[in-house]
C-alpha cells in the first residue's frame, strides 16, 4: 500500500466514524427534546407508588368494633416463612385478640404470605418504604407502630377487648352459676328420687347386697 | 534480528478479577494467569453469594419455598418463581386455571424484557457505551412499575405461585402494557442502531469469545448463549410449558457464536417476548387465577422435575417429597453456572480486556450460581 493509499484510508475512517458519531449524537439529541423526563430528584420527590405496593405493615382499626381485626389466630405467623411475626394473644374465642404484635422486619422478605394467610382482614402491606435505620432494635416494629392510629388505637382495641372478656367471664360466671344451682338442684332432686326408690326398693328386695351401701346413688 | 513471539517468554501474572469488580455483574472471582496481555488461564471462583438456600427451602413447608427463589435469578425473579411453581404442582398433581396459565406467560415474558434490558445496558456500558445503559434502564424502569402495579414489588416478585397467580391484573393494566410496547418497539430499534451501528461496539464483539457449536453442547450451555452458537434449543417450543404451545413466536438463532451473535440472540428475543405479550393480551380468557392448593399441602411420596426457559437459559427445579410438609430434597439446575464453566476453556489465548466482553456476554446472575 503506497503512502497516499493510507492517507486516503485514515482519512476515509475519520469521515465514517465522524458518521457514526453524528449518527449516535443525533439519538442522544431526540432523546433529550423528545422523550419525557423521568427522572425524579429522589429524596426531595417522592414516586407515587402503586395501591398494592408492599411496603410497612399496618393493622387497620374497626372504627365500628372500636378494636384492631388480629382475633390472635396465629395463621399469619404460620404462614411466615422467616418467622418474622411474633403476638401475646389477650383472651381467646369470640372476643380473642391481641395485647403484642411484633414484626421483625429485618427479616422480612415483604412476601405478601402473611396477608394472604389472615382470614380477618386484620394485616395489610401500606405503601411506606424508608425503613432502614441505624439500630438493628429499630427494625423491630411493635404493635404501637403497627396499629393503624398508633398507641391510641391500640389502648382502647385492649380496653374493648378486656371489656369484651370480662362481660364474657361475667356471662360464663352466671352461666356456670345458674347451671351449677340447676346441677345441684337437679342433684337433690335425684337424690330425693333414689330414696324414695330405695324405699320403695327395699320391702321388694328379699336378699341384701353385701357390697352395695345403701347411700351409694341407684 | 526478528523476535517471533514464542522466543520472548515472561514469568506471567496472576490477576484477580474481582470479586468486587464492576463488570463481573456480582461476587465472581476469576484468577486469570497472564503472559504479556494474553490469557493463559483462568479459574473462576464462586461461593461469594451462597446463602443454602436449597437447604433453606428443605427446612420448610412447599408454600414457603416460593419467595426464596426470587433471591436465585433477582434481575428475572417471577421466572425463578415458575421453575419451582411448577415443580410443586406437578408434584401434587395441581392444575392451573388457564387464565393462570396466560398470566404466567404474560409476567414471565415481561420479566423477560426486563432483564434483557438489563442486559443490554450492562453489556454496553461495559464496553464503553454509557448512553444505551440510560436508555435501557428508562425502560426497565417502566417496566418495573407496571410489575409494581401488578405485584406490588419492584424486584422480588414472589407472585408467581403453586397453583397459579394470586390476583388478578389491576385496573387499566393491559392499556398501559400496550402503551408501553408501541413506544418500546421503536425505542428497541433506535438503541439496536446505536450499538449494532457502532464502529467500535462491533470490533469488541465481533469474533470474540467465539464458542462452537460442539463445545456449546458439551458444556450443557442453554438459552441465548446456546442459541448464539446455533443450536435451536429452547424449552418454550421444545418442551412447552403453560400456554407456550399455544404462542406465534420465532426463536432466534445465530451461528457465530461470538459476543455479537449472543447480543443478537437476545435483542431479537426482546421483539419476540413483546410478541408474546400482545398475544397473551388479545387471548387472555376470563375465569379463576388460581387453584386452591388444601392448607396444610402434603403431596405424594416422589420426585418431580419442571424445565423453565429463564432468560439466561434453561432453569429447572427438582423436587422430592416423602409425603410430608417439607420437601426432602430441592434443587435448581441453575443455567448461569453451567456458563460459567465455559470460561477455563474459552478464555485461554484471549486478550484481557476481552474477558469484560465475553462474560458480559454471557449474563451470568451470581445469586442463581451460589444459591
Amino acid at each position: 500500500m503506497s503512502a497516499t493509499d493510507r492517507k486516503v484510508n485514515v482519512l476515509l475512517d475519520i469521515l465514517i466514524s465522524l458518521r457514526s458519531f453524528l449518527k449516535g449524537m443525533w439519538v442522544t439529541a431526540t432523546n433529550l427534546v423528545a422523550r419525557e423526563k423521568v427522572t425524579l430528584q429522589y429524596p426531595y420527590e417522592k414516586p407515587q407508588v402503586s395501591p398494592r405496593y408492599r411496603g410497612l405493615f399496618y393493622l387497620p382499626f374497626n372504627e365500628k368494633e372500636q378494636r384492631l381485626n388480629c382475633t390472635g389466630c396465629t395463621l399469619c405467623e404460620q404462614a411466615c416463612p422467616t418467622k418474622v411475626i411474633s403476638m401475646t394473644k389477650l383472651g381467646a374465642g369470640k372476643h380473642g385478640g391481641v395485647s403484642e404484635f411484633n414484626m421483625d422486619l429485618g427479616r422480612c422478605m415483604f412476601c405478601n404470605l402473611c396477608i394472604e394467610a389472615c382470614p380477618f382482614d386484620a394485616i395489610y402491606m401500606g405503601s411506606a418504604y424508608e425503613l432502614a435505620s441505624y439500630d438493628r432494635d429499630a427494625s423491630v416494629f411493635r404493635i404501637e407502630d403497627l396499629a393503624q392510629g398508633g398507641k391510641r388505637s391500640v389502648e382502647i382495641n385492649i380496653k374493648t377487648i378486656s371489656e369484651a372478656l370480662a362481660e364474657e367471664e361475667k356471662a360464663k360466671a352466671a352461666k356456670a352459676k345458674a347451671a351449677a344451682e340447676a346441677k345441684s338442684a337437679a342433684d337433690a332432686k335425684a337424690a330425693s328420687a333414689a330414696e324414695e326408690r330405695q324405699a320403695a326398693e327395699k320391702p321388694a328386695a328379699s336378699e341384701p347386697a353385701p357390697s352395695a351401701s345403701p347411700e351409694s346413688p341407684a | 534480528m526478528t523476535l517471533t513471539t514464542t522466543e520472548i517468554t515472561s514469568p506471567g501474572m496472576t490477576l484477580n478479577m474481582g470479586p468486587q469488580h464492576p463488570s463481573t455483574h456480582g461476587v465472581l472471582r476469576l484468577v486469570v494467569e497472564l503472559d504479556g496481555e494474553i490469557i493463559q488461564s483462568c479459574r473462576p471462583v464462586i461461593g461469594y453469594l451462597h446463602r443454602g438456600l436449597e437447604k433453606m427451602m428443605e427446612a420448610r413447608p412447599y408454600r414457603h419455598n416460593v419467595p426464596f427463589t426470587d433471591r436465585l435469578d433477582y434481575l428475572a425473579s417471577l421466572n425463578s418463581n415458575l421453575a419451582i411453581a411448577q415443580a410443586i404442582e406437578r408434584i401434587g398433581n395441581v392444575t392451573v386455571p388457564e387464565r393462570g396459565q396466560y398470566l404466567r406467560v404474560l409476567l414471565c415474558e415481561i420479566n423477560r424484557l426486563a432483564s434483557h434490558l438489563v442486559f443490554l445496558g450492562t453489556f454496553a456500558t461495559d464496553l464503553g457505551a454509557t448512553t444505551v445503559f440510560l436508555y435501557s434502564f428508562r425502560e426497565r424502569e417502566r417496566i418495573l412499575d407496571l410489575l409494581e402495579a401488578m405485584t406490588g414489588a419492584r424486584l422480588t416478585y414472589n407472585w408467581i405461585r403453586a397453583g397459579g397467580v394470586p390476583t388478578d391484573l389491576p385496573e387499566g393494566f393491559g392499556e398501559r402494557l400496550t402503551a408501553f410496547l408501541d413506544e418500546f418497539q421503536f425505542a428497541l430499534d433506535e438503541y439496536d442502531r446505536l450499538l449494532t451501528g457502532n464502529r467500535i461496539f462491533r470490533a469488541r464483539c465481533e469474533g470474540i469469545g467465539v464458542i462452537s457449536r460442539e463445545m456449546a453442547v458439551a458444556y450443557g450451555a442453554s438459552g441465548p448463549v446456546a442459541r448464539g452458537s446455533g443450536i435451536a434449543y429452547d424449552i418454550r417450543k421444545v418442551a412447552p410449558y403453560d400456554v407456550y404451545d399455544r404462542m406465534e413466536f420465532d426463536v432466534p438463532v445465530y451461528t457465530e457464536g461470538d459476543c455479537m451473535a449472543r447480543y443478537r440472540v437476545r435483542v431479537e428475543e426482546m421483539r419476540q417476548s413483546a410478541r408474546i405479550i400482545r398475544q397473551c393480551l388479545r387471548e387472555m380468557p376470563e375465569g379463576e387465577t388460581m387453584a386452591k392448593l388444601p392448607k396444610i399441602f402434603k403431596p405424594p411420596p416422589g420426585e418431580a422435575y419442571s424445565r423453565t426457559e429463564s432468560p439466561r437459559g434453561e432453569l429447572s427445579c427438582y423436587l422430592s417429597s416423602d409425603g410430608s410438609m417439607n420437601p426432602t430434597r430441592v434443587h435448581f439446575r441453575a443455567p448461569s453456572f453451567f456458563h460459567l464453566g465455559l470460561l477455563p476453556a474459552m478464555l485461554p489465548g484471549v486478550k484481557v480486556a476481552d474477558v469484560i466482553a465475553i462474560l458480559g456476554s454471557l449474563d451470568t446472575v451470581l445469586g442463581e450460581v451460589d444459591r
